[in-house]
């Protein structure tokens, strides 16, 4: 599959999203037929006289007014393309004219963002997170400890993760931590002696001076430790430090320890830097401020030897170049699955399991840290299979495949051998499993600690999968109503029916809970269950736009029907977490091409990486100029070739 | 990569030229306020704030009657013992934090009496500094630490896209500025070894140490000086965070202006020694502990503990006659089966204040115990969690510091008095002067103890 090297050469002009130009599609819209289009079927309500949700659409008169207001819009397309406007009891919208209207909306928000190019982001400065740490100090120093597990927390950011950098901030804790675990980092690899033999190349004798040894131990080590090439005064600085030393210690290896604490001290280390562009545009990271990008993008950590090679050289930024390390990349598994399990757990929020979310004991008796292992793990193994052996993305929906270990799989009624270490295993028919939605783990963090909510549960599906996050319910809104009718209990689904029964309720709710139903089948902890207190389960849900479903493999199905709602919102996902920031308007552009993309690969794994990879926001970096553009409207958001082939 | 000729900065000539652009809490606070040695020196007045997520049961929170003549409500019920060491405070609020949705606001917004940017990241801001360590800068260099920041729960994971906010707001009281909130520690033994070692830094040569921290500094000026105006912030931040490791190592080696030993030795503590308890009751009442250890052997004078971040839904099945969790027991829709509930929870946390009032009232000193030289502030930044709203929050304060408070009343105030009035009051108390803080009309009438 060298998908990729084609896609290097692609040229993709900008404002036409992919399908709404194909020939068995209808005619497009014409600017005035849209508006006039919103007119007729959205006025009655949202009018200046009758604004319902505060929304009047009849101000929007042209082209340019509607563009102008591109997030009142993007809600917009929202709703009208998942069916819930125009609302039923109004003039029906035919499927044929709610596509066109939809694509017209679409392409016109796209084409105003993103038709005169896109502007990176400026070189940034960002602290290494707790795992980077752990990660970067192992492969600093080949030893297989995490010196990092008592620093606090990170708290995240951007697009929902902890790597981004406006939320890396550093408290007087931080140099505390820091200091004891590059001791004891330290200490590990210098009584490891194949650690020790890698980090120590040199060491006095009678040809070698121990100045002359120690320079050339640091100019090995600083610049793997700096991710870059450092200066003769950057090392006679060191240098310098060691000398003070080892005049009073007269141990050469104590000495260099000792500097070796202050290399892992100096923020040069600790923080991921890329030199600020002094020019008015944009202009490509450097290739080693590249080859830093890559490795933390995809393996949590400090560049390898080779990928330091090829960027010395000044090769990584060649496209083909950066094709055939980003697929090397992706084979290590190891390094491979840091990425998978950061961004995975933050991104499905199954990170709050054992933590945010601990299920009460009474209806979890048999839960244990096996159990939790297995449920954390299942998602992380199985998107790094995804990722290793380019899959469907679509898999993430439904798969014929899971990760389970011993008490999982008898969690999940799984026959066959299994260990504590999570193993790959062939889902039967009707497993009820197959997709992050049968996971437990999934299950689990979208549930009470003592009983399941299908409000909670519809809610992560549409943030979670469908990037379409419901606004939080008005203030004195009860969050559920435990009614009774004339002295009867209700079930939960009366319940809900009834809240939703009040319109302000109802305009969210009708959005979350039938999605949340759709999975009541499964228990807290995502167990299979035909009943709930005595009461079978009824599974049913309609969704605002008609579709019927009856239990999880239905729910799938009409998931599937918008998949790509799914894909740009994963993509959007991961190229936040790429780039280690929350995304900007711009930014939206290089997801829809690369949307674009994966529709042409039957949405397979690769094509969002290296998508991201190439992409301008992951390779530029803004100048002085904040509105400079990286590539101007002719060209394409993903970067150029610069050799000819 | 190119190499710039540089005279060597060493940290001092680094200092006394970043000093200004940097404002620098600890140049603002090297006047030490407590000189020590003299036996007959009164004990350091100390400050906490014990943070409470998700509100209280309005209805069974409020004492009846006013002033020293008062019957404490249901849930405030646990403290009857400490009646004559504690100001129940009636009709506070913080204007500030009226605005968003939910409970960030209230969290960070809790101490600073700011409101703090909607942001998922980017401009992340309290637009204030709390008033915890406004106390930390006035005693920065007389202990160890200048202040303690303790959580049970880690930084909640994510960004909550409802409402647009990043959690990292909603897991922070304690601000030491703007873009600066402060990493908390939640393992109890962690606490315990840092408090033992910042007094007592483990070091074979503090010279060598010292070298080898002025090279980093070194590289930190190196490295901002190369920066645009936003992220030289983050290595601010590394600077301070670096430099207060020198001024332990300086106190350590007696080069410091003021020589700190521990009022009390470490050894009566016992050390807690199995990391985070699983048990939450246990958890609370061992970083309680650590927090009256910290204050008895004065390694800081000021410290922060959030019982749990922003909405939190931890599980309070383990009490009596309760079945869910936290913040979704506070959302209890006027249901009497979860008002009862949640009052059981609200009451709890009252429970391990007394326990906390009542460990620092059993810590003698030569001129009364702890308590009588703290203040502990105990509170919540939303009175009832299924409204939001922060009028009338649940406040109480307690220990007399040093005779400066008038405790043993319930003071009702008019309605809407700034919240930010009691904090003047316990500032300077504190022995802070301040006139104003954030939204402050003047000191809270009826705290200060006239005849002080």
């Amino acid at each position: 599959m060298n998908w990729f090297r084609a896609y290097s050469v692609l040229t993709l002009s900008i404002g036409i999203v992919s399908g709404t130009l194909s020939a068995a599609e209808p005619e497009p819209l014409s600017p005035t037929a849209a508006i006039q289009m919103v007119s007729h079927y959205c006025a009655d309500c949202h009018s200046e006289d009758a604004a319902e949700a505060d929304l009047n659409l009849t101000r929007f008169a042209t082209y340019e007014a509607i563009v102008s207001e591109p997030e009142l819009w993007g809600k917009v397309l929202r709703r009208v393309r998942s069916g819930e406007m125009p609302p039923p009891d109004s003039e029906v919208l035919s499927g044929s004219d709610r596509d066109r209207l939809v694509d017209w909306i679409q392409t016109s928000l796209h084409t105003a963002a993103c038709g005169d190019g896109v502007s990176p982001s400026a070189a940034r400065l960002r602290r290494l997170n707790r795992n980077e740490y752990a990660a970067t100090v192992r492969d600093l120093l080949g030893i297989h400890v995490n010196v990092a597990l008592e620093f606090p927390a990170d708290g995240a950011g951007g697009e929902g993760f902890d790597n981004a950098g406006e939320t890396l901030f550093l408290s007087p804790l931080h140099a505390e931590k820091f200091l004891d675990a590059a001791r004891t980092a330290l200490e590990h690899a210098f009584r490891d002696q194949r650690a020790r033999e890698q980090l120590i190349t040199a060491e006095p004798n009678q040809d070698l001076s121990p100045d002359a040894a120690a320079k050339k131990v640091l100019a090995g080590f600083l610049p793997r430790a700096f991710r870059r090439p450092v200066s003769q005064a950057e090392l006679q600085k060191y240098l310098g430090l060691f000398q003070a030393v080892y005049q009073e210690e007269r141990s050469f290896t104590d000495a260099i320890q000792f500097v070796f604490e202050a290399v892992m001290l100096s923020p040069n280390f600790l923080f991921l830097f890329e030199e600020p562009n002094e020019t008015g545009k944009p202009v490509l990271l450097t290739d080693h401020e590249l080859a830093s990008r890559l490795s933390y993008f995809l393996w949590g950590s400090m560049p390898d030897d080779r990928l330091f090679q090829l960027a010395t050289k000044g090769e990584l930024n060649s496209n083909h170049v950066l094709d055939e390390e980003v697929a090397r990349m992706l084979k290590e598994s190891g390094k491979v699955r840091s990425f998978a399990e950061s961004f995975v757990e933050q991104w499905l929020g199954t990170r709050a399991l054992g933590r945010e979310f601990k299920p009460d004991p009474t209806v979890a008796k048999r839960y244990d840290s096996e159990l939790e292992g297995g449920m954390k793990y299942e998602p992380v193994f199985f998107f790094e299979e995804l990722l290793i052996k380019n899959l469907s993305l679509l898999k993430l929906i439904d798969a014929d495949f899971t990760y389970a270990n011993r008490r999982l799989a008898r969690h999940y009624r799984i026959q066959g051998e299994f260990r504590e270490q999570p193993r790959r295993v062939e889902l039967p028919p009707a497993s009820h499993r197959g997709g992050v939605l049968g996971m437990a783990a999934v299950l689990a963090v979208s549930s009470y600690p003592h009983r399941t909510s299908p409000v909670l549960r519809g809610k992560w599906i549409l943030e979670t999968l469908l990037g379409d996050p419901p606004p939080p319910p008005p203030p004195d809104v009860p969050e559920l109503p435990e009614a009774e009718l004339g002295g009867a209990v209700l079930s939960l689904r009366d319940r809900l029916e009834q809240h939703r029964q009040d319109a302000t309720c109802a305009s969210c709710h009708d959005r979350m809970d039938p999605l949340g139903f759709g999975l009541e089948n499964y228990d807290v902890l995502g167990r299979w269950r035909e009943k709930s207190n005595g009461h079978p389960i009824d599974a049913q849900g309609e969704l605002p736009d008609g579709t019927k479903f009856n239990g999880p493999a239905e729910l799938k199905l009409a998931l599937l029907d918008r998949k790509d709602q799914f894909a740009r919102h994963l993509t959007a996902k991961m190229l936040g977490y790429a780039l280690g920031r929350g995304l900007s308007n711009e930014d939206g552009c290089v997801v829809d091409e690369i949307v674009d993309q994966l529709k042409k690969h039957d949405y397979s794994t690769h094509p969002l990486v290296f998508g991201i990879v190439k992409s301008v926001p992951f390779r530029y970096k803004q100048g002085t100029d904040p509105a400079a553009a990286a590539v101007q409207a002719d060209a394409k958001l993903v970067v150029p070739e610069q050799e000819s082939e | 990569m190119m190499s710039k000729c540089r005279v060597e900065i060493t940290r001092r000539t680094l200092l006394r030229g970043a000093g200004v652009t940097l404002a620098l809490p600890w140049l603002e606070a090297m006047v030490p306020s407590v000189v020590r040695g003299a036996a007959a020196q009164a004990s350091p007045i100390r400050m906490a704030a014990l943070f409470m997520p998700n509100g209280v049961r309005a209805d069974q929170w409020t004492p009846e009657g006013q002033g020293t003549e008062f019957q404490l409500s249901p849930t405030l019920e646990p403290l009857a013992d400490l009646k004559k060491e504690l100001l129940v405070l009636t009709n506070l609020w913080n204007q500030a934090s009226d605005f968003g949705d939910g409970h960030y606001v209230k969290t960070s917004g809790f101490l600073t009496c700011t409101t703090i940017n909607k942001s998922l990241g980017i401009d992340l801001n309290c637009n204030g500094v709390s008033m915890d360590q406004l106390a930390a800068r006035t005693v920065a260099d007389a202990t160890p630490l200048p202040s303690l920041e303790l959580a049970t729960e880690p930084i909640s994971i994510g960004v909550d896209r409802n409402v647009g906010y990043t959690r990292v707001y909603g897991s922070h009281v304690a601000w030491k500025g703007p873009t600066n909130p402060l990493a908390r520690e939640i393992n109890p033994q962690l606490v315990y070894e840092r408090l033992f070692r910042a007094g007592l830094p483990q070091t074979v040569n503090a010279q060598r140490d010292r070298q080898l921290l002025d090279l980093v500094l070194g590289d930190a000026s190196d490295l901002r000086q190369r920066l645009g105006v936003a992220d030289r912030q983050r290595i601010d931040e590394y600077l301070q965070s670096v430099r207060s490791l020198e001024q332990r190592l300086e106190r350590a080696s007696g080069d410091s202006a003021s020589e700190w030993s521990p009022l009390v030795p470490f050894a009566k503590t016992p050390q807690p020694t199995t990391g985070i308890p699983s048990q939450y009751q246990e958890h609370v009442r061992l970083m309680l502990d650590m927090i009256a250890l910290a204050f008895q052997t004065d390694t800081t004078r000021v410290c922060t503990f959030m019982f749990g971040n922003a909405v939190s839904g931890r599980n309070f099945s383990f009490l009596e006659g309760v079945q869910g969790g936290h913040h979704q027991l506070s959302h209890h829709q006027n249901k009497e089966e979860m008002l009862r509930q949640y009052q059981v929870i609200s009451r709890w946390h009252v429970q391990q204040y007394a326990y906390l009032l009542n460990k620092l009232r059993q810590m003698p000193e030569h001129d009364g115990s702890v308590l009588d030289n703290s203040m502990i502030l105990f509170g919540s930044g939303l009175r009832d969690g299924n409204g939001h709203n922060p009028h009338n929050l649940p406040i109480l304060l307690a220990g007399r510091a040093q005779g400066r408070l008038a405790v043993g009343k319930h003071l009702v105030f008019g309605n809407d008095t700034p919240l930010a009035n009691l904090y003047v009051s316990m500032l300077n108390a504190f022995g802070a002067e301040v006139e104003r803080f954030a939204d402050s009309t003047g000191p809270l009438a009826g705290v200060w103890n006239s005849s002080a």
